[in-house]
């Protein structure tokens, strides 16, 4: 038996490391994803108060602090028993959504759309950004041109464009002017022109990836999302859904706070990332998924009408049932930055959000509190314990990615499995088993809490479980 | 125009470099220059870059031997490493592949085996007073 190694894992957020296990015939017999870095932000935040949660723990990622942020000062509001005004809650929204369509675009425009103009086995050389910009180069600057839409808004409306310090608890730190709302506002036909182009792009080609479709992540698998009561696509409020593969809800109305009743967190040797599952099913069998695909199959719309069209089409893919090819990731996550735009303009044109009272004060009201949010790759949660006079003493922290954990480790053996032969182990292959992943567009930085430096190893081990080969990726 | 481009961490002692030289230039009127102060380099810069006829990126560089030396270096680990934070190399790139922008460009970059904190504060001060100076002069 063999093992193929690959590390780094190349174009995704932070360190990861995939082994492939071979039996004596040379056939895949296990693989399994390896995040190799740690952060530690539970135990040092302990003894911290808790006003610098937001800002500390909006470090743990480069790409969503927003998302942090936001299930921070969620959870500070529960502590401090506040309910933000209206005002301030449609600017976390809006801050939200553009962190949702910049974070979404840097993996459509920039890390994965060189596998779908060139082909999983096109020359690693022609695989990447500078190659696009040779031969694309439009595409290349409409994915700019859309980062920096979603950027400026969290700049302007949160302060910085990384780790914005406009969401504080009990709401937001400044109104919004009138004149910032006009700028945001004029782009909008310009970006959702961008949003549906890229998309069109996709549908398009499609049909080339008929193999990957089939065999990157696709098996049944619970999946899990904040929605309304009314079945909308929900980023920010609402409570926690459980979907079967059948399209069954086999637990609805979930709040937030009591998430630990049904997430168990298991913990496995060769990872920091953990491994979070559906404790009613227990472990492993209670793995689900999260993040745009989960989004989209739970939700019934999205309440915005070019994205309710294009859901749609999306939904029909699963002909009724879910949809459980985590290839469509790449497909949900463009149909949510339409729906990001959409509901951006909606947001700014509502009376409420106008209001010159963004924020309420208080003190510390209960010991406990919990944040909820959808980031980009999925459901955040974030838990405080404070004593009464406001000093942390215990810090959980369930981050979009490490929810997926388990079924990307099943992506990978899946497509190790379909496409790794011993005899033969060509790039393309390779490429394929660290693109499963990328379709999770997983933020390891983020979910084990180390710097975002990417890399990437395959190891090949043999049935003895000694390594035969280590193909680095860089 | 001349754009000047300083970025790194500030919580992260000497990474902290590049951003420390832009808040000390600030406080001289350069001519026709913009200042540019950033936690790291992302394509959507490029958007403020287009006007730049010269672009000069300031920022710590890690080298175990050569600790505060300054240099200019487009040294990077992988130019295929592209997540959501890229080199000085990929962003002229975009400017030259994109935009048909051509800039002259420097980097100036202080060696350092120490980004998370600030090993001797005085000679740390000085290379930021070193590189401040060469720039503010040679206006």
């Amino acid at each position: 038996m063999k093992k193929i190694t690959i590390d780094p894992v190349t174009r995704i957020e932070g360190h990861a490391k995939i082994t492939i296990d071979l039996d004596a015939d040379g056939k895949v017999a296990d693989a399994k994803i390896h995040v190799t870095q740690y952060r530690g932000f539970e135990k040092f935040c302990e003894g911290r108060m808790y006003t610098e949660m937001p800002a500390i723990t909006a470090r743990t990622c480069g790409i969503c602090p927003v998302s942090h942020v936001i299930a921070s000062t969620k959870a500070l509001d529960e502590i401090l028993a506040l309910t933000p005004p209206q005002a301030g809650i449609n600017i976390r929204k809006i801050i939200n959504l553009a962190q949702l369509l910049q974070s979404h675009t840097l993996n459509f425009f920039h890390l994965s759309s060189p596998d779908f103009i060139y082909g999983f086995d096109a020359p690693k050389e022609d695989r990447n950004i500078f190659k696009m910009m040779q031969t694309h180069p439009q595409m290349a600057r409409d994915g700019i041109n859309l980062r920096a839409f979603g950027q400026k808004i969290i700049e302007e409306l949160g302060g910085k464009r990384i780790h914005p310090t406009g969401v504080v608890p009990g709401g937001a730190a400044h109104k919004i002017e009138l004149s910032q709302k006009e700028v945001i506002l004029a782009q909008i036909p310009d970006m959702l022109k961008i949003a549906q182009g890229a998309l069109e792009f996709f549908k398009t080609n499609l049909h080339k990836f008929q193999k990957e479709i089939d065999s990157f992540a696709a098996f049944p698998s619970l999946f899990m999302a904040l929605t309304n009561e009314d079945k909308t696509l929900e980023h920010y409020d609402g409570t926690l859904c459980f979907m079967d593969s059948e399209g069954n809800i086999i637990k609805d109305a979930i709040v937030p706070r009591d998430y630990k009743e049904f997430i168990g967190e298991a913990v496995e040797n060769d990872s920091y990332l953990k491994s979070p599952y559906y404790k009613p099913l227990g472990y492993p069998q209670g793995m689900y998924r999260v993040g745009a695909l989960a989004r989209l199959n739970i939700a019934l719309s999205c309440g915005t009408p070019l994205a309710d069209k294009e859901l749609e089409n999306f939904k029909a893919l699963g002909g009724g049932k879910p949809v459980l090819n985590s290839f469509y990731y790449h497909y949900a996550r463009l149909i949510e930055i339409i729906y990001a735009i959409e509901k951006i303009e909606m947001l700014l044109n509502d009376d409420e959000t106008m209001s010159e009272t963004v924020k309420i004060t208080s003190k510390v009201s209960k010991t406990r509190g919990v944040g909820c949010s959808e980031a980009p790759r999925g459901t955040l949660f974030h838990e405080y314990n404070v004593t009464k006079e406001g000093v942390i003493t215990g810090v959980n922290l369930i981050i979009a990615t490490g929810n997926n954990n388990l079924a990307m480790n099943a992506g990978v053996k899946q497509v190790a499995q379909a496409f790794v032969d011993s005899k033969n182990i060509t790039d393309g292959a390779l490429n394929r088993v660290e693109a499963v992943i990328r379709c999770f567009d997983p933020c390891l930085s983020c979910s084990t809490h180390a710097l975002g430096i990417v890399s990437s190893k395959i190891e090949i081990v043999d049935h003895n479980k000694k390594i035969v080969k280590v193909i680095d990726r860089n | 125009m001349r754009v000047i481009v300083g970025y790194g961490n500030v919580l992260r002692g000497e990474d902290a470099f590049g951003v420390d030289v832009i808040k000390k230039l600030q406080k001289f009127y350069l001519k026709n220059t913009k200042l540019i102060s950033a936690f790291q380099l992302t394509p959507e810069i490029v958007l403020e870059l287009l006007e730049a006829d010269e672009i000069i990126f300031i920022d710590a560089c890690s080298n175990e031997k050569n600790h505060y030396t300054l240099a200019c270096s487009l040294s990077e680990q992988s130019r295929f490493n592209f997540s959501h934070h890229i080199s000085p190399k990929t962003i002229i790139a975009m400017l030259e592949s994109l935009y048909d922008k051509h800039p002259n460009f420097f980097i100036y970059s202080m060696m350092t085996k120490s980004f998370d904190n600030i090993k001797n504060e005085k000679i740390y001060k000085m290379r930021i007073e070193q590189i401040v100076h060469h720039i503010s002069s040679a206006q």
